[in-house]
């Protein structure tokens, strides 16, 4: 072990004990990758906190990879709407970094807020959030990623390409597995105030309906609130872009008629229930949860013609409760960790054998 | 026109024998004329070959199958042999993507093309990848949907060619390129596995996206789940003019970033300008001789004449007003769609007011509307006068755009007249649409040195026009693909991603079968 240590602080790296294994923590891109190498070299059980899934400790006989010292911003540019950022910073130092350039990262799910920007394009969500057009898309523009052995890939940024597969994709929603996400260059909302409406609901599915209808006609609202209250539901909504959040709130009243006078910003603004679980859901699978006698608030986020990121919660039960009430066809929990579901993996898509053919030819970084 | 169609060898008799049993009468032929329909695309290298005589990389036999199932058939059957197999489409591809440069077996998918399913209430299309584009929207329209792809290929492209080459459309501001279309596909893998995204919250890499681009080198699409809307019942159309390209940029930018969605969202430069306001006038008038013969369509004598010196030619340009066209156009749906669109025009127009923008009124917008397809048909013409047309599309941020196009502009003004627009625009970003217009020198008809020296000014040209787009830090393709044509510069593109890619093709081509020598794998 003290030969590893050794070649591991000879990257530059922060090594420390953690139980029965090693803590790494590189201070660089760079660095990262020679600790990788490392590793690799050794041949050790491997985990990454910080791209999507965050093991408390360093696996027995093994190291934890830690990116937290990852946490440059090195640009903000907000006409352009991009920045460029290491893994291990904090979204919501992004967002504050975001938000002094005019520009923001726009409503994302509780978890993501909390977590760092590894974590965010690495885990569950692959960094999607909606876009005007009742659509969705990643966040990451281009990113830079640590290979098995070491070496960085790093991608062209630029808003669309057809130069082959979208090899970003192997670091996206991969949790570390593949690749490590080292940074990458983030979209960019500009900053703006949002237009918000209220409305009445009969009850909590047919408020999944109004959202519903609101993005097939692709208006998808960029936040919503959904509540149920006494014989009836609230649906709060609220919509962003400096020119044109009050041309979508317009055709919105349009769509479900006049909206409450109260005021709906704080209703929208409210963060959602911490006992609630995260989801990735289509309507159809909203509206089912919806109908769950003790369904008392769905948060949205990511909003687009197909479905939702969602808050789900229930008025007097658990997390545990909620998530065993909430999973069917279409839904997927993906937060708290614990209650995560993996969803259709490349096995059930017909593609465990590509998958077992690519870890054997990319070289897994993670090992268990 | 006889060069070509040479008989097939041994190997395509004894392939379309065991195909024919392995799949039916009818189903494979090695007949001259359908390999070398199968032996190149719209590239137009390729062009300069079909002129001169020769098909230097035609398939051995080519095969048409009806079903998935057909597909994987024939996947295995080549698989077992070791004989590539190389998906074709429509043909309509300007890069090179389906030349068969290891013979084998030209894959037709034309046959995979049933009846769309449509589901309009739930805004999605299921559809085979043989299905012609234009078809498709024919279909959709009947349904009152639309996919709202229309790429300038839409009648000669297929659903497959545009998942395989990500392809755009001319309204992709507003539906997003097929890859933001596509919920799902069906595939088959090089080992004849046949893979199915699904249209549901999934974990891990994105398969899908994995997929999508691979040009035939990962997987055969098959099938595929498509977003699809409700027709547009009104459209709003507005030109708009800008002093400078560059006061051009910058309000496309403030459009894109106003939360706005056009449809049509279409900046010219100066040149690109006088050619898509190509009805003459006062404005034309102004042009010089040479850059007039050119800008007015000269064909012949005079159009190789202007071509022998195109760094004049681009200099001419730069003496130009600086008058920049922006095509913009809105659409809107349901019982308020002339309102809706006309809403978000005027909001447009008051947003890029103070970027300097002349509004022109309607009839420029209405006019390209009219015409968007025809530009695609005017190339044979031009080849046809010894000259050769090319367009080449990359993308970067806002912050690098106006470089990109200074940086491009200058490397090819050497060897080629060169244009540009501003086309499908993001958040973050826009493409540019570079169009070449250089000279092929002389006939090439049948003169082996006279294809050399045309190839050789071809390449020239792309080679000085990659390198800059590349040291410029853009994309080298947004939506024509790689192809042969672009495979070399894709080290510089990916760098380390290489090895990526290289595992994506083990892992889904083990065999190295499926299109093989292209996008380097």
């Amino acid at each position: 072990m003290n030969g590893l240590r050794d070649d591991l602080s000879a990257t530059g790296s922060a090594v420390v004990a953690e139980g029965e294994g090693l803590r790494v923590t590189p201070p660089s891109a760079v660095a990262l990758g020679k600790a990788v190498a490392v590793l690799r070299a050794h041949l050790l059980p491997v985990r990454v906190r910080g791209n999507g899934d965050a093991p408390v400790e360093a696996p027995a006989g093994g190291a934890l990879l830690e990116l937290t010292a990852l946490d440059r911003i090195a640009a903000v540019d907000g006409p352009t709407g991009i920045a460029r950022v290491e893994a291990g910073c904090s979204v919501s130092a992004l967002e504050t970094a975001a938000r002094r350039g005019g520009a923001t990262l726009g409503p994302l799910v509780p978890s993501v807020r909390a977590g760092s920007v590894g974590a965010w394009l690495g885990g569950p969500t692959r960094g999607e959030r909606g876009i005007p057009g009742s659509r969705r898309e990643t966040a990451a523009l281009s990113v830079s990623a640590v290979l098995a052995d070491g070496r960085l890939a790093e991608s062209r940024a630029a808003p669309r390409s057809a130069t082959g597969p979208d090899l970003d994709h192997l670091a996206l929603g991969g949790s570390g597995r593949l690749c490590v996400l080292a940074a990458a260059w983030v979209r960019l909302f500009p900053a703006a105030p949002p237009a918000y409406a209220a409305w009445r609901a009969p009850d909590l599915g047919a408020a999944v309906r109004m959202v519903d209808r609101l993005c097939r006609d692709r208006l998808a609202p960029v936040r919503g609130m959904l509540q149920a209250r006494e014989g009836e539901a609230l649906v709060a909504l609220s919509w962003e872009g400096p020119e044109a959040a009050r041309l979508w709130r317009g055709r919105a009243v349009r769509a479900l008629g006049e909206p409450l006078a109260a005021d709906a910003g704080p209703v929208v603004r409210a963060p959602a229930s911490s006992r609630g679980i995260e989801v990735d859901a289509r309507w159809d699978a909203l509206a089912a949860f919806a109908r769950h006698p003790g369904a008392a608030e769905i948060a949205l986020y990511g909003m687009h013609a197909g479905g939702a990121f969602a808050v789900l919660s229930l008025a007097s039960e658990g997390i545990e409760q909620c998530a065993a009430a909430a999973r069917g066809p279409g839904l997927r929990v993906i937060a708290p960790r614990r209650l995560r579901e993996a969803g259709p993996s490349w096995k059930e898509m017909g593609a465990g054998a590509a998958w077992d053919r690519l870890v054997a030819a990319l070289g897994a970084v993670e090992r268990r | 026109m006889t060069g070509p169609l040479r008989a097939a060898g041994p190997r395509g008799r004894a392939l379309e024998r065991d195909l024919s049993a392995l799949l039916g009468a009818g189903a494979a032929s090695c007949a001259p004329a359908d390999l070398w329909a199968m032996s190149r695309d719209c590239w137009p290298r390729a062009l300069l070959w079909t002129k001169a005589g020769v098909a230097p990389h035609p398939p051995d036999v080519v095969v048409w199958p009806a079903s998935t199932d057909e597909v994987v058939r024939v996947v295995r059957f080549a698989a077992e042999r070791g004989v590539a197999v190389v998906p074709f489409g429509a043909g309509s591809g300007v890069c090179g993507g389906v030349v068969p440069v290891k013979g084998g077996i030209a894959l037709d998918l034309k046959r995979l093309s049933g009846p769309p399913c449509i589901d309009l209430p739930g805004r999605t299309v299921d559809v085979e990848t043989g299905m012609n584009g234009q078809r498709l929207e024919e279909l959709l329209s009947g349904a009152g949907a639309t996919l709202g792809h229309f790429p300038s290929s839409i009648y000669c492209s297929t659903v497959g060619g545009w998942l395989a080459a990500r392809s755009a459309g001319q309204l992709s501001s507003r539906y997003g390129k097929i890859e933001d279309m596509v919920l799902a596909i069906e595939a088959v893998d090089g080992t004849g596995e046949i893979l199915r995204t699904q249209d549901v919250p999934a974990a891990g890499p994105d398969l899908l996206q994995l997929l999508l681009g691979s040009e035939g080198t990962l997987a055969i699409m098959t099938k595929a789940r498509l977003r699809c809307w409700p027709s547009p019942a009104a459209r709003w159309m507005r030109g708009l003019r800008f002093r400078s390209v560059q006061e051009g940029m910058a309000g496309l930018r403030a459009l894109m970033r106003s939360g706005l969605r056009p449809a049509v969202a279409r900046l010219y430069d100066p040149l690109d300008t006088l050619l898509a306001v190509r009805s003459g006038g006062d404005a034309h008038a102004r042009v010089p001789e040479p850059l007039r013969w050119v800008v007015e369509g000269a064909g012949g004598e005079a159009l190789r004449l202007a071509l022998r010196a195109p760094t004049l030619l681009n200099r001419l340009v730069e003496s130009l007003p600086g008058a920049s066209l922006l095509i913009l156009g809105f659409e809107g749906d349901g019982s308020c769609a002339s309102a809706d669109a006309r809403e978000e025009g005027e909001l447009a127009l008051r947003l890029l007011a103070p970027e300097g923008a002349d509004d022109l009124g309607p009839a420029p917008g209405e006019k390209w509307l009219a015409n968007r397809y025809k530009i695609s048909y005017r190339q044979s013409p031009l080849f046809s006068a010894g000259a050769f047309a090319d367009t080449m599309e990359v993308a970067t941020t806002w912050d690098r755009l106006d470089a990109l196009h200074a940086a491009v502009r200058g490397a090819v003004s050497p060897h080629a007249f060169v244009m540009a627009h501003f086309s499908h625009a993001y958040l973050e970003g826009c493409s540019i649409y570079f169009t070449f217009l250089g000279l092929a020198e002389g006939d090439t008809s049948g003169d082996p040195d006279e294809l050399e020296e045309a190839e050789g000014r071809y390449d020239a040209c792309w080679k000085a026009a990659l390198s800059a787009a590349c040291d410029a830090g853009a994309t080298l393709s947004h939506h024509h693909g790689i192809g042969l044509h672009k495979q070399v510069f894709l080290p510089r593109e990916h760098g380390e991603g290489m090895r990526q890619l290289r595992a994506l093709k083990r892992a889904f081509d083990p065999r190295g079968i499926l299109n093989p020598g292209k996008l380097l794998l």
